[in-house]
């Protein structure tokens, strides 16, 4: 029976977010003020009852100022007591006199401090939580923990194996929104619960060795097609999200997009072993009686009670288990291993389109698939690299939390591009007689099946109409677990000419960043291999790899039979290829130039009716 | 002129919402309106609800109660 599990997750902010900026306006910043204290106090009272209320047992992270509140660690203990809440340690919520006072920043997230000053935070905040409480939490998070904070919390404090540790897609559309002044830069993560990986946090766990320890959430449960080209603050398990987003009716207040977004999770536990998760975790600093974006008191109010209500009633009908966060983790382990993905088939439930994207998830990749281009990959992140990134003051990332792409159509272009040069993306071209389509314009939909290891989608038949020929093609995609490889085959199942022949390109464009902006692609190599035994007619031996140093100059390459086509990315420790079995299959390559910094990798072959096609696209960690 | 205030609400410019900026406005107590410091949006409190209005026009199934997914 399918099984799905929410968190829900408070904390006692004592100086919020916003609260000095937003309802604080015009006065002098003061974060001992007593009105913003008490009102801050009591709308985490009024969240928990919310919960309660509605039989729902919440994570209560205490955040460091909360500590120094006798009243809130009160209410902790009691509703510890009382309704089996557990009591954790938030590393949000750092701002208050007394850490001001200490450590003399006005820094609050701690990914950006540096190594020494997160560790002195993290033996302040969970010494003072212990005298508090008498005992170490077993849960923590911020918005992002770096894996260095992980590997230290979990030395030190191994009772920890909980965290909140990323928010899913808050990048540089984040920082956009809000007008380039919030600097969250965490793109590429998972989505959904995880175990990270010592090296590197977004980059789950292959095996034992790689295991940080403990089991990652992420912060909200967010729309997987909205928060991916839109504000990540708009579209989640978080009321107030779609409060921002203006997703609700003016008059009634009513905003089923709500409930819309907490079913598709439930959804999702067909494509996951009959597992889902959900995730809500809300400070008080949205709630105050001045009102928060265009929204009064009492539609903030409203809104998180009709969440909490939704919620309760599930679990009334036996279709919702809510837990603390470390039963969670506890529940996690017992029923997860490690190479086991996460996948999602998600359609779209705002926009009144009949888009739908698939994204899957493992200690090797995170790729997503969309199907209003053809089955196109848009979105893919080496995993496989587990790629060391330091982030905080004193390293060479002191913001950007971000795992690298290979490919990002959002940031870098997709299958449109203006005027000139190719977007990043993983598609294939047909042609005919001069003519050429790409699957990137048949829009189509997909259907999961699991087939032994693998997770398979396959995609409607779409037709492809030359001048004088019409193609029906049907692709597959598979994941094989553990592989670190994605199968990709086009069949063609039928033409308006049995005896007529088509080519097809199967080609990655790619590149490697974690912004909008292009990198140096100076390092990078373009190879192909000769298959065994291609003799060299010049030097009468084996045939010699091809290599291509990137160098901005355009040039390109084929190779007859080609046993392999890639590219090494060093600055991201990244080797990813291709290979293929099909008729006539030639590898090529292309380096790319200063108004295309991208590079090409595929292969070409033909097709006749009832033929397939066949490429393998698979990442490694670059010696 | 007198420094603007933040106004009745948190109303944020619904010029700069449409392409995905969230800015808070100011208001202007001398001309009753509320103004952008990034853009160049003016208007009265009605005139900022009839055009977030407009910028709701992208969620075409805002409404919509989904009972399937696939």
């Amino acid at each position: 029976m399918d099984r799905f599990i929410v968190n829900i997750i408070h904390r006692p902010e004592m100086v919020p977010e916003y609260a000095e900026k937003v309802t604080g306006q015009g006065k002098k910043e003061d974060l001992g003020r007593k009105a913003l204290l008490t009102e801050s106090l009591d709308i985490f009272r009024t969240q928990q009852e919310l919960a309660h209320k509605n039989g729902l047992k919440t994570t209560i992270q205490m955040t460091y100022a909360s500590l120094f509140n006798e009243e809130a660690v009160e209410l902790a203990k009691e509703h510890h007591q009382k309704y089996g809440d557990e009591i954790g340690l938030s590393l949000l919520g750092l701002p208050c006199e007394q850490f001001r006072e200490k450590y003399k920043t006005k820094d609050f997230c701690i990914w950006m401090f540096s190594l020494e000053d997160k560790k002195a935070i993290v033996q302040d905040v969970f010494g003072k939580f212990y005298e508090a409480f008498g005992f170490y939490p077993e849960s923590t998070g911020s918005y992002y923990m770096d894996a260095e904070l992980i590997n230290y919390i979990k030395e030190e404090y191994p009772s920890v194996k909980c965290a909140v540790a990323t928010c899913w897609e808050e990048g540089p559309k984040a920082y956009h929104t809000c007008n380039n002044s919030w600097y969250t830069f965490m793109d590429g993560g998972p989505w959904a619960p995880w175990i990270p990986s010592k090296v590197n946090t977004h980059a789950p766990a292959a095996c034992e060795e790689e295991d940080s320890g403990i089991v990652a959430i992420p912060h909200l449960s967010r729309d997987l097609l909205a928060c991916y080209d839109g504000n990540g603050s708009n579209f989640g398990t978080h009321p107030q999200n779609v409060l921002r987003g203006m997703i609700y009716d003016s008059v009634t207040w009513e905003f089923p997009y709500l409930y819309n977004l907490i079913d598709q999770y439930r959804w999702q536990a067909r494509f996951n072993n009959g597992i889902a998760y959900n995730m809500v975790f809300v400070g008080p600093g949205w709630m105050n009686k001045m009102g928060r974006w265009e929204a009064p008191y009492e539609l903030l109010y409203k809104s998180y009670a009709d969440c909490m209500e939704y919620y309760g009633g599930l679990k009334k009908e036996g279709k919702l288990s809510d837990m603390t966060m470390s039963e969670f983790a506890s529940y996690y382990r017992e029923h997860k291993h490690y190479t086991e993905p996460e996948c999602a088939l998600w359609r779209d439930i705002l926009y009144g389109s009949d888009k739908q994207l698939f994204w899957y998830c493992d200690p090797f990749m995170r790729a997503c698939v969309n199907m209003d281009q053809g089955g196109a990959i848009v979105d893919l992140r080496p995993y496989a690299a587990k790629l060391p990134w330091r982030v905080g003051i004193g390293t060479e990332h002191i913001q950007d939390a971000s795992y690298p792409f290979l490919i990002q159509e959002k940031y870098r272009a997709g299958y449109f591009t203006h005027y000139a040069g190719e977007g990043t993306v993983r598609s294939a071209k047909i042609c005919h007689g001069g003519e050429e389509v790409d699957l990137c314009l048949c829009r189509t939909k997909a259907h999961f099946s699991r087939e032994g290891d693998d997770r398979v989608l396959t995609l409607d038949p779409v037709e492809i109409e030359f001048s004088d020929l019409t193609v029906k093609i049907q692709s597959v995609i598979a994941f094989r677990e553990g592989s670190s490889d994605i199968r990709i085959t086009r069949n063609v199942l039928s033409m308006s000419d049995p005896e007529a022949e088509v080519t097809i390109r199967e080609y990655m464009v790619g590149c490697y960043g974690t912004t909008e902006y292009t990198e140096d692609m100076s390092s990078l190599t373009l190879f192909m291999e000769p298959q065994e035994n291609d003799v060299d007619p010049e030097r009468g031996t084996q045939r010699l790899p091809v290599l291509i140093p990137y160098e901005y100059r355009c040039r390109e390459a084929e190779l007859a039979g080609a046993a392999e086509t890639g590219c090494l990315v060093p600055p991201i420790k990244t080797r990813v290829s291709m290979t293929c079995e099909g008729r006539d299959k030639t590898g090529f390559i292309r380096e790319g130039y200063a108004f295309s910094p991208m590079f090409i990798i595929g292969y070409c072959g033909t097709l006749k009716e009832k033929e397939g096609f066949t490429t393998w696209l698979k990442l490694e960690k670059a010696d | 002129m007198a420094q603007a205030g933040k106004g009745r609400l948190n109303y944020r410019c619904p010029s700069c919402f449409l392409r995905d900026i969230d800015m808070d406005m100011f208001y202007d107590k001398e001309k009753n309106e509320y103004y952008c410091l990034r853009c160049q949006y003016t208007g009265s409190e009605a005139d900022v609800l009839e055009k977030n209005q407009i910028a709701r026009m992208r969620y075409r199934a805002m409404m919509k109660r989904f009972t399937t997914f696939d």
